[in-house]
């Protein structure tokens, strides 16, 4: 890198922001997918959005690619430095700015935690709806960069309908304020677009959050089945039943053996479990509730635990949460996939996972969001076995296919990032990319904030024609500049 | 002079028509059943009409993944008509709902009371298909609801009001059909104690669907949407804190409660329709609403000039309609937007006599996201050809 700019950037961060040291570039290298790496030319650590700012400028400047990063927990490479440029890191940035109870919001910096916020408003009766797995670690930052949803996000949403407003500094420095504690902001919605994308378009510099009240009732149900399909069943009843439930997830063995030697949740030792919550007024709660019981047991439900108490329903979804992380205790290695396929198509999808995983060879474990089709085939293998990472790709990838050739997604959760960009092309047009690239260009017409995620080629961004000229309106004065 | 109208059948005919107009430099207005044309700044009169509601094909409704499709023609009454067989709906309760249609709709975001529980279309769109100016079709988001593959682009057309492209069909989560309805209708004496009982229900455990506030005279209507049960249980609760806060209180089911919020919604589709009306949105925190109306109740008290409101209570939404001598329209327009803004919030005009948008304008004063809006504007639709003029953001750096 060159030296005034390093130097710039000294001066642009304060004592102890920029980091060049090989020893501390190593953190920065990748994000949770660790198997994509690049080494970034230098790390900043902005503590301010004017110095974010000043850092944007110098990169614009100097035609330097930079890449915002918050906590590295993503799972597609979407903070995979670029070797010729800098990482963002924001996890100074992590104040919490303001909590207005009465109407719900929070003001946050990106690199405070998900569940920070959830902590600092629980006194007042309140959460952030969001509820990804990592929600310890997460940062907003990245929870509106990967348009974060979580367990709950069935009845919920996802990020994007729990974030009212950012600041960001777009990639040429200048500073926008998009949507903001007051609903219906005149204009565009260009929030919409931002949340989700990937950290291409802007560097979010603070966020205004929705806050949800505690619903007065919870209850949650463990219901243990012979079979993925016999628990498939059940979940199909109880949305034909016209129930929404807060949350609806299933595990199969693999991965409750794998939870259970981890974190000990005492599930049933069944192939499948069911975990169905349903949140509410207490008169609403327990009417649905016992028509979910009932539901589940004539889909042939073996067990069913209803948690009595808070702390048994913390346990039964440590066991949930767990699962990724458990599988280290059942095989060496394991490839996470991300996929999503229509509700309806979940079954005839898992006995194609079934029928790869006895062709394969490897063992695959199946955590999936089951309200929404959100399926999270772990993918075992091991390393020291020569092509054996490789072939456990390309089963992630098959699994990929599956999904949308049933009319699904290659990613519900995680994102694109660096991983899946080449996969956009099996959902997407040429046309359909090149017009969400349009936005890109928008945003960010040098290619110099985040470049090499989402697409699977970038867009030229051309001069568009003609200048522009003045309505007749305008000049009349009926329609007046904004 | 009139303008041509042309009303291609399907996505490829529109997309036929948008290269021809780009090839030809035609301005096009897009229109639906036309229900919203008074919303944002008057489009350029020049060009073509370009009708969508020939785009009209049947809605692609999954049931089991709660979901459908929707050609942007349909108007949202036909499509719930078609979901409601497997008792499902698209859950959105904008006015004119037996005419807007859903291309109309979602380009304006436009939504009603059940805003409050289901949000605007924005919330539950999930995939949209769009004619681009110059002639390629382009589709973003999917039939799945949980999706985060590339840009959300259904959500950037969300009150773009037709600026960036022709919007041709859109994808949507669904609800199910609520088995009861039953609202609450609490009276009371003024302005300021209606917002705080507004917000002392949002505050508590009840789920209500809608909780929207008339005034004058001042009365919040309160409806529940669940199981017979549940919502017997819920209304009665809420019906206790109403009467706890010293409003007068009356429950209503059935053709009552029908006949209620439809003429709730008529005043507002009447006066949009007016010439000689202003109707205003307005939005601010939901703790400073019960102020605005105080205040907006007065400005036109001084005036001499009717005022009527409704809204979303608790979500800081309010629609406020000015009526009589329209001179003084403008006054209170400037007071209540000065007030908004001073709180972080905005007036919009949605329909109001040519003078006073002259006077006022629609859409209040720029933002640091102006030249973003447009740089977005200028890659979709580079000769400013869809409807030219019609939005807050398209005119050229001040």
């Amino acid at each position: 890198m060159h030296k005034t700019f390093l130097n710039d950037l000294a001066h642009a961060v304060g004592p102890g922001g920029l980091l060049q040291d090989p020893a501390d570039l190593l953190t920065y290298e990748s994000d949770g997918l660790p198997h994509l790496r690049a080494t970034p030319g230098a790390v900043v650590l902005p503590q301010t959005t004017a110095e974010v700012q000043a850092v944007v400028r110098l990169c614009r400047r100097h035609g330097v690619p930079f890449v915002a990063r918050g906590h590295g927990s993503g799972l597609s490479g979407g903070a995979l430095p670029v070797a010729d440029g800098i990482v963002i890191g924001l996890s100074r940035m992590n104040r919490i700015l303001e909590v207005d109870i009465p109407n719900l919001r929070a003001v946050v910096e990106p690199g405070v935690t998900n569940m920070a916020i959830t902590k600092e408003v629980t006194p007042f009766g309140c959460y952030y709806a969001p509820d990804p797995s990592s929600q310890i670690v997460c940062s907003i930052g990245g929870n509106i960069a990967e348009n974060s949803g979580g367990a709950h996000c069935l009845k919920y949403g996802f990020t994007v309908h729990h974030v009212l407003g950012v600041e960001a500094v777009l990639p040429d420095g200048e500073i926008v304020h998009l949507g903001g504690a007051v609903l219906d902001t005149p204009g565009l919605d260009l929030l919409g677009v931002i949340v989700g994308s990937e950290g291409t378009l802007a560097v979010v510099t603070k966020a205004t959050v929705r806050l949800l009240r505690r619903p007065e009732k919870v209850t949650t149900l463990l219901a243990g089945f012979a079979s993925i399909d016999a628990a498939g069943e059940a979940v199909s009843a109880i949305i034909a039943g016209g129930i929404v439930p807060a949350a609806v997830e299933m595990m199969d063995r693999l991965t409750i053996d794998a939870a259970e030697a981890a974190v000990h949740p005492n599930f049933p030792k069944t192939d499948a479990v069911l975990i169905v919550e349903l949140d509410g007024p207490a008169s609403e709660v327990d009417e649905l509730f016992a028509i979910v019981e009932s539901l589940c047991g004539k889909c042939g439900a073996v067990t069913m635990e209803v948690a009595k108490d808070q702390p048994q329903r913390e346990r039964i979804w440590k066991g949930r949460k767990a699962a990724f992380a458990a599988m280290g205790r059942v095989s060496p290695n394991y490839y996470v996939q991300d996929g999503v396929v229509p509700r309806t198509k979940l079954p005839e999808v898992l006995r194609r996972i079934r029928a790869l995983e006895e062709r394969s060879g490897l063992r695959i474990g199946n955590v999936f969001h089951a309200g929404d089709g959100n399926l999270h085939p772990l993918i075992c293998y091991d390393e020291s076995i020569t092509g054996q990472a490789e072939h456990a790709e390309q089963v992630a990838s098959e699994i990929l296919k599956y999904c949308v050739e049933a009319g699904g997604s290659i990613t519900g959760e995680h994102g694109v990032g660096a991983d899946k960009k080449q996969s956009m092309s099996r959902m997407f047009s040429p046309d359909d990319l090149d017009a969400m690239q349009l936005v890109r260009c928008a945003f960010d017409p040098t290619g110099i904030c985040n470049p090499g995620k989402v697409f699977p080629t970038p867009r030229l961004c051309g001069e568009v024609p003609g200048p522009y000229r003045q309505h007749p309106l305008e000049q009349a004065g009926v329609a007046e500049r904004f | 002079m009139a303008m041509p109208l042309v009303e291609p059948a399907d996505a490829a005919g529109v997309a036929a028509e948008l290269k021809r107009a780009t090839g030809e430099r035609l301005a096009v207005t897009i229109r639906g059943a036309g229900t919203k044309q008074s919303w944002g700044a008057p489009a350029s009169p020049t060009g073509i009409v370009l009708s969508t509601l020939g785009l009209n094909g049947p809605v692609d409704h999954v049931a089991g993944d709660l979901v459908a499709t929707a050609p942007a023609g349909a108007s949202l009454d036909a499509v719930n008509e078609v979901l409601r067989r497997e008792r499902q709906w698209l859950p959105l309760d904008p006015p004119a709902s037996r005419l807007a249609t859903i291309g109309g709709i979602v380009a304006a975001n436009d939504s009603g009371p059940r805003r409050h529980r289901y949000g605007t279309p924005r919330d539950l769109i999930i995939g949209i298909e769009i004619a681009l100016a110059d002639g390629r079709i382009a589709r973003a988001g999917g039939r799945v609801v949980k999706n985060v593959a590339g840009y959300d682009l259904s959500k950037l057309l969300c009150g773009s009001l037709g600026s960036l492209a022709v919007i041709t069909s859109a994808t949507f989560k669904l609800a199910p059909l609520p088995e009861a309805s039953a609202t609450l209708v609490a009276s009371i004496d003024d302005a300021r104690s209606l917002g705080v009982l507004a917000l002392v229900i949002a505050g508590s455990p009840l789920t209500p669907t809608a909780i929207e506030l008339q005034s004058p005279p001042h009365r919040l209507l309160v409806r529940f949407e669940t199981s017979p049960k549940a919502t017997q249980a819920q209304i009665s609760a809420a019906a206790g804190l109403c009467t706890a806060h010293g409003a007068a209180t009356a429950i209503l089911t059935g053709r009552d409660e029908t006949d209620t919020w439809k003429a709730h919604e008529g005043g507002m589709r009447e006066g949009l329709s007016n010439v000689t009306s202003t109707v205003l949105k307005v939005a601010v925190l939901p703790t400073d609403l019960a102020e605005m109306l105080s205040r907006a109740e007065a400005a036109a008290a001084v005036r001499r000039i009717q005022y009527a409101a409704i809204g979303r209570a608790a979500l800081g939404i309010v629609v406020v309609r000015l009526d009589g001598e329209t001179t003084a329209h403008a006054a209170v327009v400037s007071e209540l937007r000065r007030d908004a803004i001073a709180r972080g919030g905005s007036v919009v005009l949605l329909s109001a006599p040519a003078e006073v948008r002259v006077q006022v304008g629609t859409w209040g004063p720029a933002s640091d996201t102006g030249p973003l809006m447009r740089a977005v504007k200028a890659q979709f639709d580079p000769r400013a050809l869809l409807n030219r003029g019609r939005h807050a953001w398209e005119a050229g750096p001040s």
